[in-house]
């Protein structure tokens, strides 16, 4: 068995399947869309599932052209005088195509894991779950090709059925509407797009994922190894069987993932040492990157009478619970990664000190951004910042106009006397410590 | 001392190896072996016949690969009919069918080891006996060579490995000497005589010659029936100097085969 197994990985479609999932994944995973799985560990599994769009009809095609050897070679008549049952000659073939998408799919992952392996650090357990129904759909898919493969032995089953996969796979979310629950239940890809920092996959959603590509699995075996028509028939069960299962177990409202929050990696982990500076627990490994530039923020912004003396991340997610609560001695800020993994543009010192003139998050009179920028410009002496093209779109960078605005009025601070201007940009803090901002704060413009 | 033949030693719970009793096969729904009555012991054993006499139809009923519509077929012992259990009989068999079927991408030993595992054999004794069969077929300098390399002849070769590689107690070969050279037709031969001391062959041929040269028995059918069985010496004395034939082997064939189209036609 196990020599026999051998002879399959390496004469079967299994090694040339493997390396198409590894080469075509690693293609998508760092060119499709941008890098999708900056923030961490659980970022990674769910943008390899996103990429089962084209992966999983790949395993299908792939199951569906190595199904037609046995047509193609014609040795139906020399193996049926053979004493092995079909149900047993089938297992090396079923196990080589599954360590083959298994490999490809997992190599896939530790390659982009590379990427950021330096710098992500928290690694939920859910994360295995997710990689792990990502494994099970594609041994499901391998093995209903082949299914599907064996009774329609035809060159056009394969690509018959990579399109059929992906028609499956994108049409799923639009023919379950608007129950999006189900299309979670049945589709691998669905809410996995552009995962946020503090997102997860809740355990039940991988287990109800998980029993019906099971069902999927089992029923495609059963076909391959049926003899006759009342086996086929009762190789739908398993199917249906996991369906059923998948249908119990997920819970029934839409945007399960999409509203999931992993409350432990939005947990603050913070420096030891004051001034404390604290980001989420996903974001920890970016802890030391930050720690200077937060730090260097609070010096700038030490001039200030009860200046804030801590920095935190904000992990404000959306829906609206589990805000972070408002305090006047902390700044509150956005710590995003960057696509190299590493910490983003925005969670630059300047951008600390802006964040110092904003308000809490339900203050109705949040100051003008313009404002803010140039009341942090005076303070840290620099220039308000234009945004380039690359920056514009990302939390934290300000409109060209804005900027515009704030260099007028950080040039109208700098002609004050020392004292004057501070007493502006000190009455600017105290406006959004207290939720009072007006406009004129730092033109001196009267109310 | 003298070496113990695996026949000598197995225990007689069957007199014959192959046991056709009124058999009935159909190819499609042409009833081409039409009661058949063969009895097949060790040695081997040339089938003979016209095209179209049922030699190939018979030849899939004993490799258990059809079903007999009807008689009496015991393999070794075991009758084959619709509902019986044939992996012990299976076990026991080795079949070059007339279109040999492979995978192309394996190689010989990998292929022989493949339908080695398909007929059930003790994982131990795999390796040795795949590489005793390429052997025995002259195939050992090809054994690593992907099948699809192969010239027709060489997949012939390898086709009548896998057949061998269970030391088979019956073993069908379906046409094996088609694309031998005259060589290899003559390791053929002496292979099938080697073969033919343990176990049943049934050597399907158009070619008299070989059958004269390396069967202890004659099969000649015809039509779905048994027109003849005996020894290669009997068959030759059958032949007269007004039968068509360059041998006196090819003159008893067409004498045979006249006799039995007359008393058919009467």
């Amino acid at each position: 068995m196990s020599r026999v197994f051998g002879i399959e990985l390496r004469r079967s479609a299994a090694r040339g399947t493997a390396l198409v999932v590894l080469l075509l994944g690693l293609v998508l995973i760092f060119f499709a869309g941008g890098i999708l799985f900056a923030d961490g560990w659980m970022q990674l599994a769910m943008t390899q599932r996103w990429y089962l769009a084209l992966l999983w009809p790949l395993a299908l095609a792939a199951g569906g052209w190595q199904a037609r050897r046995e047509h193609r070679s014609r040795v139906a008549e020399l193996f049926a005088s053979t004493p092995r049952p079909r149900a047993l000659r089938i297992v090396p073939t079923l196990g080589a195509m599954a360590v083959a998408v298994v490999a490809g799919y997992l190599a896939m992952g530790l390659l982009a894991g590379l990427w950021i392996a330096g710098t992500a650090e928290y690694l939920p357990a859910a994360a295995f779950g997710v990689a792990a129904v990502g494994c099970l759909a594609l041994i499901a898919a391998t093995w209903l090709g082949l299914a599907v493969g064996r009774l329609l032995p035809s060159p056009v089953t394969a690509p018959m059925l990579a399109i059929a996969g992906l028609a499956a796979v994108l049409f799923t979310p639009w023919a379950t509407r608007p129950r999006g629950w189900l299309s979670l239940v049945f589709s691998p890809i669905d809410q996995m797009n552009m995962p946020d920092a503090y997102t997860t996959v809740p355990g039940r959603v991988s287990v109800a994922q998980a029993c019906w590509m099971a069902g999927l699995a089992i029923t495609a075996v059963l076909l391959l190894a049926s003899g006759g028509r009342r086996l086929r028939v009762a190789a739908v069960l398993p199917v249906l069987a996991g369906a059923a299962l998948a249908i119990t177990v997920m819970p029934h409202h839409n945007r399960t993932v999409l509203d999931a929050v992993d409350p432990v990696a939005r947990e603050l982990m913070c420096t030891e040492d004051a001034p404390r500076v604290c980001v989420s627990r996903v974001h920890s490994g970016l802890l030391a990157e930050f720690t200077p530039r937060a730090r260097a923020g609070l010096a700038a912004l030490a001039k200030l009478p009860d200046a804030p003396a801590e920095v935190h991340e904000d992990t404000t997610v959306y829906p609206d619970d589990g805000r972070p609560a408002w305090r006047a001695d902390v700044v509150l800020l956005d710590v995003v990664a960057a696509p190299n993994g590493h910490l983003g543009n925005e969670s630059s010192a300047a951008e600390v000190v802006v964040r110092a003139f904003r308000g809490r998050a339900t203050c109705e009179n949040p100051s003008d951004p313009a404002d803010d920028l140039a009341a942090a410009s005076w303070l840290t002496g620099q220039a308000p910042v234009s945004p380039t093209p690359s920056t514009l779109l990302s939390a934290g960078t300000h409109d060209p106009e804005t900027v515009a605005q704030a260099t007028q009025r950080w040039q109208g601070l700098r002609k004050l006397p020392e004292d004057k201007a501070l007493a502006r940009v000190v009455a600017l803090r105290q406006a959004a410590v207290t939720c009072s901002a007006r406009d004129g704060i730092i033109t001196g413009g009267t109310p | 001392m003298r070496t113990v033949s695996m026949a000598e030693t197995v225990a007689t719970t069957h007199p014959w190896a192959v046991h056709a009793e009124g058999l009935r096969v159909r190819a499609g729904r042409h009833l081409a072996v039409d009661e058949l009555d063969l009895a097949l012991g060790t040695g081997v054993h040339g089938l003979l016949g016209p095209n179209g006499a049922g030699k190939t139809t018979l030849m899939r009923a004993l490799a258990t690969v059809i079903k007999p519509a009807g008689g009496r077929l015991t393999l070794l012992g075991h009758e084959v009919h619709g509902r019986a259990d044939l992996r012990a009989v299976r076990r026991g068999l080795g079949y070059l069918p007339q279109q040999f079927g492979f995978y192309p991408r394996f190689t010989v030993r990998e292929f022989v080891e493949y339908m080695a595992w398909l007929k059930e054999m003790p994982k131990t004794e795999v390796p040795g006996a795949v590489q005793r069969a390429i052997d025995r077929v002259g195939l050992t300098a090809k054994a690593d060579a992907r099948m699809k390399t192969l010239s027709g002849g060489m997949v012939r070769r390898a086709g009548i490995a896998q057949a061998i590689v269970n030391d088979p107690r019956i073993l069908l070969l379906d046409e094996p000497t088609v694309g031998l050279d005259p060589e290899q037709r003559l390791d053929f031969r002496e292979l099938i005589r080697d073969l033919g001391v343990d176990s049943s062959v049934l050597v399907s041929t158009h070619l008299v010659e070989d059958v004269v040269a390396s069967c202890t028995d004659v099969v000649m059918i015809n039509e779905g029936r048994l027109v003849y069985q005996g020894t290669p010496g009997d068959l030759v004395t059958r032949g007269g100097h007004g039968d068509a034939g360059d041998s006196p082997a090819e003159r008893g064939y067409s004498a045979l085969l006249r006799r039995h189209r007359t008393e058919a036609g009467r």
